[in-house]
């Protein structure tokens, strides 16, 4: 009830469906209120144009039409509502019982479903429907609904497969559930949107095969549904006597049927599987006009190939903005190894995204200037900055399966993103192609493979390799081997050292794991809640870490050597970055915060040895302003 | 191919099925339908005709049900379909065989044409989401793939053949004409145009909607953000990224839509009284012609099958991970 | 050639004479699965033969795919095995277990998943959730089930209880949840936890809270606990004893300090010199096993790490090693081990061996 509440509220098109199913279904219950008539009654004038005492005329032996229409509603929803359930029935007990037992009940099902798919099934249909000739109402709603259940049983087969192995069906499983109570309590529920979709589409092939049956004269056409109306329209010529009307208004309201079935499918779809469209070509900026964008002296001779100043950027969501990076301040030096860790949650990609402009939507940059080599990303237009991206940097993202387009060759992938940057000769291309596969250490024949055929490393490996294709001055890796295992992850991290260290790249490396960063680089920069807390070369943050959030995050990994005692997590949770923060954020899991100065301020970032800035009244009474506060 | 002699015994089952069902059907007709057939014609029947009746459903020879199962499986596979009883004596495959080229021709091309036109229209509206005409299109089409075929047929024929003249009201030819003659080509497509516009309107709609959902999965996938974050060209990624990965699961839609189309046309068919398979087995039906019914009923299956089994081939083809056995 | 191999007597309760069986003793396990239409035959687990004892936390390290999570999956009889033999608390347990018999093991064991987000029904309350392992295994008793789950939750440091019986998986976050569940593996009163991975989907922050909590369950309760993960220093970290997998075997087992500290096999050292350690230097000697876990369905024919091993010899590949002593408690799947076959000449001298055994 709360779910159909949500869809509702998500989706207008649903919304609009639903309604326009309650207004038929409403249309059908209230007949005898919605007209004095019979639908049978042969009491009136034939042929009578509508208007006046017969709303849409009369037919060829005087039955009112708009009476025929309102109670042929009955019947129609009634073969519709019947034949959806039982197929939707069958497909929904086939489906969930190929996925609950597996193996050879899997496979039997699975064919079935299969034969039944590709039996043409109007065809089958009149056939069949001419062999029960005068079954009745019931035969054809069984027949249909044999027809039909093909459809929803595939779709739903394949999500109760994956379904059975999620694992909370596993849990229950352990946890000593029947197959009843895990079929009917555990996995039918998640189901529920499906089968309805599964219902909604079954109850639409009803009516539209029962219109076409009746229409063939095939059904009992003695019977008054919106098919059977349009079987002795056509019988009795009425377009030829330009009652077009007798035609027009039962197939119109078939129409009508169909398409709110089909809206509420839609809308169920929608809110059920929200996904994240990469569209952006370019994230939006929202920052006002700087009264002095250049105020700021350029900064001491060694120019840092990216700086960011003053970014603050984040998402627009329906319950207002979220502020996922506050005010950062960071550059990277050429050649320069930048590690930037924190727990998740608190800004690390947005970071990364944002600055490159390749957030998508609903993110947006609300303020700041990332400055690559002295451009300011923030400030070009798309086709602008299609042509920097990969030349001047490039990303990698997080390893995963779908990285690489499953449907192209690696060769290809490796290509393109060269191609688009005017590297034409099909020489070359190879030659680059091969010199950067024996950079990250995958044999040359591999450009000849999908993706499908490599490993998870082996891709992440490609992803690196088409980082590098054009040499750009920086790449931003986020969690690059995160989803590795740790061997791969150590082979590859030190193929980019190596790699970084010949070509003297700066790399942006995000990851969880401080004490790889520790190990990789050259400066660390520390989030927490949409900040940088600290920042120091990587000896120095691991040596003496100040902030103590840091201190924290460094005791959260136990070590491989040296006593083994217990150590604490960071109890508590960051703060909500949906609201202002004009205090410590850290401030509640803060084990050294001070009452009263620590709540009420909000600690400034500043250098307190050289290279080593810290945002902590442990170590700086400097306070700092809100800039956007006031907005 | 292990991924295509699957698909092929999958076809050969299916025909099975098929066959099958055609042979329990009249046996599950309570009574006898020979006999409610003869008391239907009132001994207007020919007594050959009635033979050739009994014939065709081994109810002469009262051998048991298993007998007659194979009696009827050898007919088959001797291509023998036994006799018209409508349009006595004409063998059942020589009218179908009379039929199925306006059928084919029709269902061929409209097809082809509603899908081309469907995903295209389904690539834009997801391709510019956010924009008026692209996001009107999906109700519209939803709309237009809720409409009873031979309603809209109806509406057309009204409009532009009886009210307008534009086309002409049924056939699928003029008669007299030299075939292959410059007239006979546009009699041939004046005739075609308004079933083919039928078809063609009520089933794109559903191809729309399946491209737009195709589009939309591909756009929220890895290797999209990753296609944008290199620089491609809009086109690039259209063509090579979306386009591509976005027309492969229509491949698996087909065999049901195929279906349904078939069916669609059958009604089309019958309201233009187009010269096709669905005119003929709206006539069988009409005069229990149940022999020629079945027949067509075989023939419509197997021609579905095997254009299912082609787009199956070629989605192996398109796809390296199919071709590999990784997906099914 | 299997070798029958000694088991490995429990080190974590030392009182050996009236010490009771171990809480779980697996024999030659093996699993094979048949995967794809082709059936191409997968070794998942290959004769593994160790022993939990009462009260012991077992880790089980080794890369992904080298089948941990299927040995959990074949103890708490979600797979059937393909062959050997499993003992619980010193009864043998059937391969096949049906109805009452799967019910009352069920009891026993219970299992702890990677994922908190989907190891929840996001449909059911956490109170539901908590409940019915009660009410399967009859520990609840009209009224009381309430004050059970709410005990339940306080136990996994969710308090108030009763407050958090309420609510929904949605509502809570990653840590909550993963106490969550092990408040239900808790429910039916388990002689043996299975905890496949139960830290890799947290983060960093909340991992360390979850290892104390499942320690100081064993510490109160006197659980037995395998405990899977692929990082070294969590293993460590929790164990008493750790046991490696690789590719389907086991290569090493032997007490935690000494299989981290000495690693006597040269996968494990591989293992350990590619963890991260801040103190370390990123290239201090490089890794010099090439390549990638072997095909399962393909295995080279004798040691399975052989292909990828610096100081293979022939004999290596002739035949799978048998696990050699090489400690109190502590063996390892290397011919490294038999002074006669570690002086045959090496099988790859371009990978240079890196450290010595
Ligand atoms: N599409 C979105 N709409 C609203 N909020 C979002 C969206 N995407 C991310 N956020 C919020 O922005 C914040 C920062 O997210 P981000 O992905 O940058 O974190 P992260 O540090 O990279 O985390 P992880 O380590 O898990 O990758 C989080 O609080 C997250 O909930
Ligand atoms: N149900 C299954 N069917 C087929 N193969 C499986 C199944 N479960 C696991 N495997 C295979 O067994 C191997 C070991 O898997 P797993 O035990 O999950 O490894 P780990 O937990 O160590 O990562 C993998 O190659 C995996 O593909
Ligand atoms: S400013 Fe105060 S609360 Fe924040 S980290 Fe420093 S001591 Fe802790
Ligand atoms: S030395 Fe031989 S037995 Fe030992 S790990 Fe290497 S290959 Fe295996
Ligand atoms: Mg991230
Ligand atoms: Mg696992």
């Amino acid at each position: 009830m709360k779910g159909l509440l949500t869809i509702l509220r998500r989706s207008p098109r649903a919304a609009f469906g639903v309604g326009l199913l309650a207004a038929l279904l409403l249309l059908a219950l209230l007949a005898p209120l919605l007209t004095p008539y019979s639908p049978t009654s042969q009491a009136f004038g034939t042929w009578l144009k509508p208007g006046g005492e017969h709303l849409l005329g009369t037919t060829a032996l005087g039955q009112d039409i708009w009476s025929q229409l309102v109670y042929g509603a009955r019947l129609t929803l009634l073969i519709g509502f019947t034949a959806g359930l039982v197929a939707t029935a069958i497909g929904t007990a086939l489906g969930l019982s190929a996925a609950y037992f597996g193996g050879r009940t899997d496979e039997a099902i699975n064919v079935l479903i299969n034969v039944f798919l590709v039996l043409p099934g109007l065809p089958l249909l009149i056939i069949a429907s001419a062999f029960l000739r005068g079954g009745g109402v019931w035969s054809i709603i069984l027949v249909i609904a044999l027809t039909g259940w093909a459809w929803g049983a595939r779709v739903l087969r394949s999500q109760a497969l994956a379904l059975r192995n999620r694992d909370f069906v596993q849990a229950a499983i352990v946890s000593g559930e029947r197959p009843a109570r895990i079929i009917f309590a555990e996995m039918l529920p998640n189901l529920a949107g499906l089968i309805a979709a599964g219902f909604f589409s079954t109850a639409l092939y009803a009516v539209l095969s029962e219109a076409a049956l009746a229409f063939l004269g095939m059904g009992d056409v003695s019977q008054v549904t919106w098919g059977t109306m349009m079987y002795w329209a056509q019988a009795r010529g009425a377009l030829l006597q330009g009652a077009w009307w007798w035609v027009a208004a039962p197939g119109l309201c078939i129409a009508l049927l169909g398409t709110a079935f089909a809206l509420v499918n839609f809308g169920i779809d929608e809110v059920t599987n929200p996904r994240v469209i990469h569209e952006a070509r370019a994230t939006r900026v929202l920052r006002r006009n700087r009264a002095a964008p250049q105020a700021e002296p350029a900064l001491e001779p060694p120019q840092p190939l990216l700086a960011i100043r003053h970014l603050s950027a984040g998402y627009v969501t329906p319950q207002g903005p979220v502020r996922a990076v506050r005010d950062v301040t960071l550059s990277v030096a050429p050649g320069e190894f930048l590690g930037l860790a924190g727990e998740s949650g608190c800004g690390k990609s947005t970071l990364a995204f944002a600055a490159t402009r390749l957030l998508d939507a609903p993110g947006v940059v609300f303020d700041g200037e990332a400055r690559l080599a002295g451009q300011d990303l923030l400030a070009l237009n798309p086709a602008e900055l299609r042509r920097v991206r990969w030349k001047d940097y490039s990303l990698v993202f997080q390893a995963s399966m779908n990285i690489l387009n499953p449907v192209l060759r690696i060769r290809e992938q490796v290509y393109d993103a060269m191609q688009a940057h005017g590297v034409q000769d099909r020489g070359r291309l190879e030659a680059r192609a091969r010199e950067l596969f024996a950079l990250v250490g995958i044999r040359e024949d591999y450009l000849n493979a999908y993706p499908h055929q490599l490993s998870g490393g082996m891709k992440q490996r490609v992803v690196i390799a088409i980082a590098l294709a054009l040499e750009p001055k920086l790449v931003v890796m986020d969690e690059p081997t995160t989803a590795l295992d740790v061997v791969v992850q150590r082979q590859i991290l030190q193929e980019i050292d190596a790699v970084r260290k010949r070509l003297g790249i700066s790399i942006v490396f995000i990851t969880h794991d401080l004490s790889l960063l520790v190990e990789m680089s050259d400066r660390i920069a520390i989030m927490y809640a949409g900040e940088v807390v600290e920042e120091a070369p990587a000896h120095e943050l691991y040596a003496q870490p100040k902030h103590p959030y840091t201190r924290r995050l460094m005791g959260a990994f136990p070590p491989l050597e040296g006593p083994r005692e217990r150590r604490e997590g960071i109890p508590g949770r960051p703060p909500s970055l949906a609201q202002d923060i004009p205090y410590c954020p850290f401030f509640e899991r803060c084990p050294n915060h001070l009452p009263g100065t620590c709540d009420v301020f909000k600690p400034a970032r500043v250098e307190v040895t050289s290279g080593h800035s810290v945002a902590c009244f442990l170590h700086s009474p400097a306070v700092k302003e809100e800039a956007y506060a006031a907005d | 191919m292990p991924y295509l002699l699957r698909k092929f015994l999958i076809l050969l089952l299916t025909l099975w099925v098929a066959v099958t069902l055609n042979f329990i059907l009249p046996r599950l007709v309570p009574g006898d339908p020979v006999g409610a057939m003869i008391a239907r014609y009132q001994g207007k029947l020919d007594p050959s005709a009635v033979d050739a009746l009994k014939l065709a459903y081994g109810l002469n020879d009262q051998g048991g049900l298993l007998g007659q199962y194979f009696a009827y499986l050898g007919k088959l596979l001797r291509g023998d379909f036994g006799r018209s009883i409508g349009q006595f004596p004409t063998p059942v495959s020589e009218i179908i065989a009379q039929a199925a080229p306006w059928t084919i021709g029709l269902i061929g091309v409209c097809t082809v044409l509603a899908v081309v036109l469907g995903s295209a229209l389904g690539l834009y509206s997801a391709w510019r989401r956010g924009q008026p005409l692209a996001d009107a299109l999906p109700p519209l089409a939803l709309f237009l793939n809720s409409m009873p075929y031979f309603w809209f047929a109806l509406l057309l024929l009204y409009l532009l053949a009886f009210k307008s003249s534009v086309f002409p009201l049924s056939g699928g030819l003029d008669p007299f004409l030299t075939p292959h003659s410059p007239t006979w080509w546009v009699s041939l497509l004046r005739h075609a145009t308004l079933p083919a516009l039928t078809i063609i309107v009520t089933s794109a709609g559903g191809w729309l909607i399946t491209m737009r959902n195709n589009v939309m999965g591909v756009m929220s996938e890895d290797y999209i953000a990753f296609a944008r974050a290199k620089g491609l060209s809009e086109g690039r990624i259209l063509n090579r990224y979306v386009l591509r990965n976005a027309l492969l699961p229509s491949f698996t839609a087909f065999g049901m839509a195929l279906g349904f189309v078939v069916g669609g046309s059958i009604l089309t068919e019958t309201v233009f009284s187009y010269p096709g398979l669905g005119l003929q087995l709206y006539n069988a039906v009409t005069n229990l012609d149940y022999p020629l019914m079945q027949a067509i009923f075989l023939y419509i299956a197997l021609a579905v099958l095997i254009a299912n089994f082609v787009v199956d081939a070629l989605y192996a083809l398109l796809d390296p991970r199919v071709r590999d056995g990784k997906a099914a | 050639m299997p070798q029958t191999e000694p088991h490995a007597r429990s080190t974590a309760k030392p009182n050996a004479a009236d010490e009771p069986a171990p809480a779980l003793i697996l024999e030659g396990l093996t699993k094979v699965f048949q995967v794809g239409r082709s059936g191409r035959s997968v070794t998942a687990v290959n004769n593994v033969t160790l022993s939990i004892g009462r009260g012991e936390v077992l880790g089980l390290v080794g890369e992904s795919g080298s089948g941990k999570s299927t040995i959990a999956r074949l103890i708490a009889h979600l797979h059937e095995p393909t062959s050997g033999a499993m003992c619980l608390a010193g009864k043998p347990v059937p391969r096949q277990l049906r109805g009452r018999a799967l019910t009352r093991f069920r009891k026993d064991v219970q299992m702890i998943f990677q994922d908190p987000f989907a190891s929840l029904n996001p449909l059911h309350t956490i109170g539901y959730t908590l409940a019915r392992p009660l009410e399967i295994h009859g520990f609840a008793r009209k009224g009381n089930v309430q004050a059970q789950v709410s005990t339940l939750l306080d136990r996994v440091g969710l308090s108030p209880g009763a407050s958090y019986a309420a609510k929904r998986p949605h509502e809570l976050s990653g840590g909550q949840r993963q106490r969550v569940v092990i408040a239900r593996a808790l429910a039916a009163r388990p002689e043996l936890i299975l905890a496949d991975e139960p830290t890799s989907a947290l983060d960093v922050s909340i991992r360390l809270d979850i290892m104390n909590l499942l320690l100081d369950l064993r510490d109160q309760e006197g659980l037995s606990m395998l405990f899977i993960t692929h990082d070294l220093a969590g293993a460590r970290y929790m164990s008493d004893r750790i046991a490696v997998m690789y590719a389907g075997y086991l290569v090493e087992i032997g007490p935690a300090e000494r299989v981290i500290g000495q690693p006597q096999m040269p996968y494990t050292q591989l293992l350990k010199r590619a963890a991260p350690k801040p103190e370390g230097n990123l290239n201090a000697g490089g890794l010099e096993a090439p390549g990638e876990i072997p095909d399962l369905a393909n295995l080279p024919p004798g040691c399975p790490f052989e292909p990828r091993c610096p100081h293979a010899r022939a004999v290596c590949r002739a035949g799978l090693p048998r696990m050699y002593d090489v400690g109190a408690g502590h063996q390892a799947r290397c011919i490294l081990h038999d002074p006669e076959l570690a002086a045959q000449p090496l099988l790859h001298p371009a990978l240079q061996p890196h450290a010595t055994l």
